[in-house]
């Protein structure tokens, strides 16, 4: 259509009068959000040994004496609940990381965050720690603390006083940070006992057996947190997904929201990995799946990656604790032969 | 009457590890009057783009104010002066892949609340934008699936959206081949006609320049040197001030626009 | 008949007379000679005993459990260097560490100038570089099935490289009529089905590790009158699951440890346990944690560890 000097004409009738953003938005949390339940009612019935329900929800029988009881709300619940969490905290700190660095690649371990969460609990696990930190296992505490630190050395180094984030800055320093952890963690390993090895490694693996509620409940305020700060960027994601400088000129501030998005998507990530360990591949390919099925608008995305990334991480659970049963898979291992042939069909399809 | 008035305005980029920062932008005053197409003209690293920045409230200037109907920009919220004003930047490489559409209904942020979402009016409004720069039918596309021109054009609607009364632009037509340079110049001289839109537009093309703009600013290595009407101000002299060129500057008849013709470098 | 015998006796007599004769001028020298002769007999039998050249024997061991068995047979004093991780008996608190598994100290062994080294069976590379500089090795493996069996007789092969094969025997007889103590201790007693939880997270209940139906924990447990919930599992460690745990119910829990943990107060944090309430071994109390080397070490102290197992399951069987 070559555009001349004269004026448009009306416009078309049959444009749709109401935005497609509210209905889509809508439909999406329902449909998801009826995922997430689904597969957070249906994973406690599975494992690997069979339960009967009715005993188990048999309030006549004492507690203490109902193994199924004990089965489906101590050893499973407390399970499908930190895998949703997990799941959750990951998948949208992924989405968050990626807009940060204007890269659908990125991965909320790109910056080292994970790396200093596994530096702390190898620390811990080798060394043989056992302060505790109120409710907390030393383990989960020092892998906070060693995120927290990689954290806080990334946005030391990319950061100036009131100047934009250089994104290429954020990416170098965390890939660096990334690589010196992981050889400290390889060194860390080279000084141990075998069998405080194995332990180490297995803990890589990532594990959503957590025991009880306690873990559950220390990890939950701060997701909690982090998805409060969620909660107002998708927006100014979208505008600094664009164009940086459109963005600032609509009313952004460019240089607080990626503040906020740093630490907030850091936050989650940390207390995820503190909870269960690195499982990897859900910060990648649920934002991934949700952008092909539902548009790339974050204020969409970001809601639906997180209860994607809840039911993904719980039904690779489920799987992991029943395709071999009674042998476990790490869940890690699971989420990886997932996520790794989606990610490559992915680069196969960009290219 | 004066809109959008730069006041002794200076900016300098810091540079790491060296003392003394490069100025970019050193204490020039531009006032531009409503209704007009201002051109900032100048070579390469004269500071246009700085200035312009400074003008839509991107970049906070070293001294100096920018004034918006006599109010100071720095002043007010983001949000408020994003209302009136709005920029197109010379090139938009989205991260991620929005439709045209999407990338137009973000220029209604401006007008809404943090968490609000568009409403009708807002589509409506989108749509209009879309209409009047003649690129409504790739509403539904992929914004990187579109040519040089239509993106051009998606992100000039873009802006509209904002309902500005005032629109930069930095080098709109720079990446465009000729046919789509004259695309573009139309619309924007259209805009600026029927709705009434103040366009401030930097651009080293001074045929272009001379085919749109009523008001020339001529800049170099930071400073004002000229500010008036283009027939006032394009001049074989000036066009030497700029770029050591020595040029032939005609009133052409069939365009109904001053033309410059490059004669030789000098120097 | 008395002729010749006359004369045999007459012709020992004349020898008699020429050794005399002998003797009276070269006694001493004979002495002397009869001294010499001994000394490098006995020169000689050492150095048939000794594995290499006529010098005393160096022995290094990146083994722990071998460096037991080495002070137990007597060969202690031999020992010129231990492993990383050795602390048992405190004499090793003096002697020179030189890595173990993964990073042994070849160069550092080597300069202590050793006549036997021993090696895990896995390091196949360091104990060719000891083969090639002319160093005698021992190589330990660890079994699976008959474990117990299998540390007896690397006692026994230890005597017989280290030339102590006489200690060695005894100790193995010890061994073998003390764990035949304990066997008779529990006989006939109810085997309480027990979980050997050998790693734990400190203060949760992750990571949890397990001894599973084989290696010397498991036969160690037999011998003590208990049976292994995890009995089905042929292998020495299992890493359960909390439902796992849940659905075995174990009626015994013992939680075995090398060193109680800096920090921790006395009961330690089983109170982790109470948790799996479900469990019959956490309902009737019957958790408890055994601290030491004795019972994680598969060396000369198995009979002492498997003692205390004992002790735990059975406590009214050694009042």
């Amino acid at each position: 259509m070559i555009v001349d000097g004269t004026a448009p004409a009306a416009l078309p009738s049959q444009l749709p009068q109401s935005p497609p953003i509210r209905s889509r938005l809508a439909l999406t949390i329902a449909g998801f959000g009826a995922l997430a339940i689904a597969s957070c009612v249906l994973a406690p019935l599975v494992g690997s040994s069979s339960i009967s329900l009715r005993r188990a929800l048999d309030s006549s029988i004492p507690f203490a004496s109902n193994v199924d009881a004990q089965i489906l709300f101590i050893a499973r619940l407390p399970r499908v609940l930190a895998g949703a969490l997990v799941g959750a905290a990951l998948a949208s700190a992924g989405v968050v990381f990626q807009a940060l660095l204007r890269n659908p690649l990125a991965t909320p371990f790109t910056l080292g965050v994970s790396a200093g969460a596994s530096l702390g609990a190898m620390l811990v696990i080798i060394l043989g720690g056992t302060l505790a930190v109120g409710p907390l296992s030393p383990v989960p505490a020092a892998s906070l603390a060693g995120a927290g630190l990689a954290a806080a050395i990334v946005y030391a180094l990319a950061n100036g006083p009131r100047r934009v984030m250089s994104t290429t800055v954020l990416l170098l320093a965390g890939v660096t940070l990334n690589a010196f952890f992981s050889a400290l963690i390889l060194f860390v390993q080279y000084l141990a006992d075998v069998a405080e090895v194995y332990r180490a490694t297995r803990w890589l693996m990532g594990d959503l057996d957590v025991g009880s509620f306690t873990p559950i409940v220390a990890a939950l305020p701060l997701i909690v947190i982090a998805g409060i700060i969620f909660a107002r960027m998708p927006s100014a994601l979208n505008l600094m997904g664009v164009d940086s400088d459109s963005a600032a000129a609509r009313g952004v501030d460019v240089a607080a929201t990626q503040r906020w998005a740093f630490f907030s998507a850091s936050l989650a990530t940390s207390a995820a990995v503190a909870l269960a360990g690195p499982i990897g591949f859900i910060g990648i390919v649920v934002p991934h799946l949700v952008r092909l099925l539902v548009g790339v608008d974050h204020r969409i995305v970001l809601p639906a990656s997180a209860l994607f990334g809840a039911t993904f991480l719980v039904i690779s659970d489920m799987l992991a604790r029943t395709l071999l049963a009674p042998v476990e898979i790490p869940v890690g291992i699971v989420t990886a032969i997932i996520g790794g042939p989606f990610f490559l069909w992915l680069l196969v399809r960009e290219a | 009457m004066s809109y959008l008035v730069a006041h002794e305005v200076s900016y300098a980029y810091p540079r790491r590890g060296r003392a003394v920062a490069m100025p970019a932008v050193s204490e020039v005053t531009l006032a531009v009057e409503r209704g007009s197409f201002t051109g900032l003209l100048g070579p390469n690293g004269c500071g246009k783009t700085t200035l312009l920045k400074m003008m839509a409230g991107i970049l906070r200037p070293a001294s100096g104010t920018v004034t918006l109907a006599g109010r100071a920009l720095a002043d007010m919220p983001r949000r408020v002066a994003a209302r009136h004003v709005a920029v197109v930047p010379q090139d938009t490489h989205p991260a991620f892949d929005y439709t045209a559409l999407e990338i137009v209904l973000m220029g209604r942020h401006p007008h809404l609340r943090p968490t609000q979402l568009e409403g009708p009016g807002d589509l409506t409004i989108a749509h209009q934008s879309l209409q009047s720069t003649g690129t409504l039918h790739l509403a539904d596309r992929p914004f990187t699936s579109l040519s040089g021109g239509e993106r051009q054009r998606v992100v000039i609607a873009s802006a509209l959206a904002q309902q500005p009364d005032v629109l930069l632009l930095d080098e709109p037509t720079a990446s465009l081949d000729l046919g789509r340079q004259l695309e573009v110049a139309a619309l924007l001289r259209r805009l600026s006609r029927e709705n009434d839109v103040t366009m401030v537009m930097a651009t080293h093309d001074l045929n272009l320049a001379a085919s749109m703009c009523d008001t020339l600013a001529l800049l170099r290595q930071g400073r004002l040197l000229h500010h008036g009407s283009t027939a006032d101000v394009l001049t074989e002299t000036a066009v030497r001030q700029l770029y050591d060129v020595e040029a032939d500057v005609q009133f052409h008849q069939a365009s109904g626009h001053l033309t410059v013709t490059p004669v030789r470098r000098i120097g | 008949m008395a002729a010749r015998s006359r004369s045999l006796i007459a012709r020992l007599r004349l020898r008699h007379l020429r050794l005399r004769l002998a003797g009276s001028i070269s006694l001493p020298a004979l002495r002397a000679g009869v001294v010499v002769a001994a000394v490098a007999f006995v020169a000689a039998c050492r150095a048939a005993e000794a594995p290499s050249a006529a010098t005393e024997p160096r022995i290094v061991s990146l083994v722990p459990a071998v460096t037991e068995m080495l002070f137990a047979i007597g060969a202690g004093r031999q020992v010129v260097a231990v492993s990383s991780y050795d602390h048992f008996p405190p004499e090793v608190s003096a002697l020179p560490k030189v890595g173990a598994l993964i990073d042994p100290d070849t160069e550092r062994i080597l300069s202590l100038r050793p006549t036997l080294v021993v090696v895990y069976g896995s390091q196949n590379d360091v104990e060719a570089r000891f083969k090639k500089a002319g160093v005698a090795t021992f190589n330990y493996r660890h079994g699976v099935t008959d474990a117990i069996l299998g540390t007896l007789d690397t006692i026994t092969a230890l005597g017989a490289a280290t030339g102590h094969e006489a200690q060695a025997r005894e100790l193995v007889v010890r061994m073998t009529s003390n764990l035949d103590k304990v066997r008779m201790a529990v006989a006939g007693r109810d085997r309480p089905r027990t979980l050997l939880v050998i790693g734990r997270q400190p203060k949760t209940l992750q990571g949890i590790y397990v001894a599973g139906g084989g290696g010397f924990l498991n036969e160690m447990l037999e011998i003590a009158g208990g049976q292994n919930v995890f009995e089905d599992i042929k292998r020495e460690s299992v890493q359960p699951s909390s439902e796992t745990l849940l659905r075995r119910a174990p009626d015994a829990l013992l939680e075995l440890r090398a060193t109680e943990p800096a920090g921790n107060y006395p009961g330690g944090d089983l109170e982790v346990w109470n948790t799996l309430a479900s469990i019959p071994a956490v309902r009737n109390q019957k958790v408890q944690a055994l601290v030491g080397d004795h019972v994680v070490v598969p060396g000369p102290r198995l009979a002492e560890g498997a003692e205390a197992i004992a002790r735990a399951l059975h406590p009214d069987a050694f009042k």
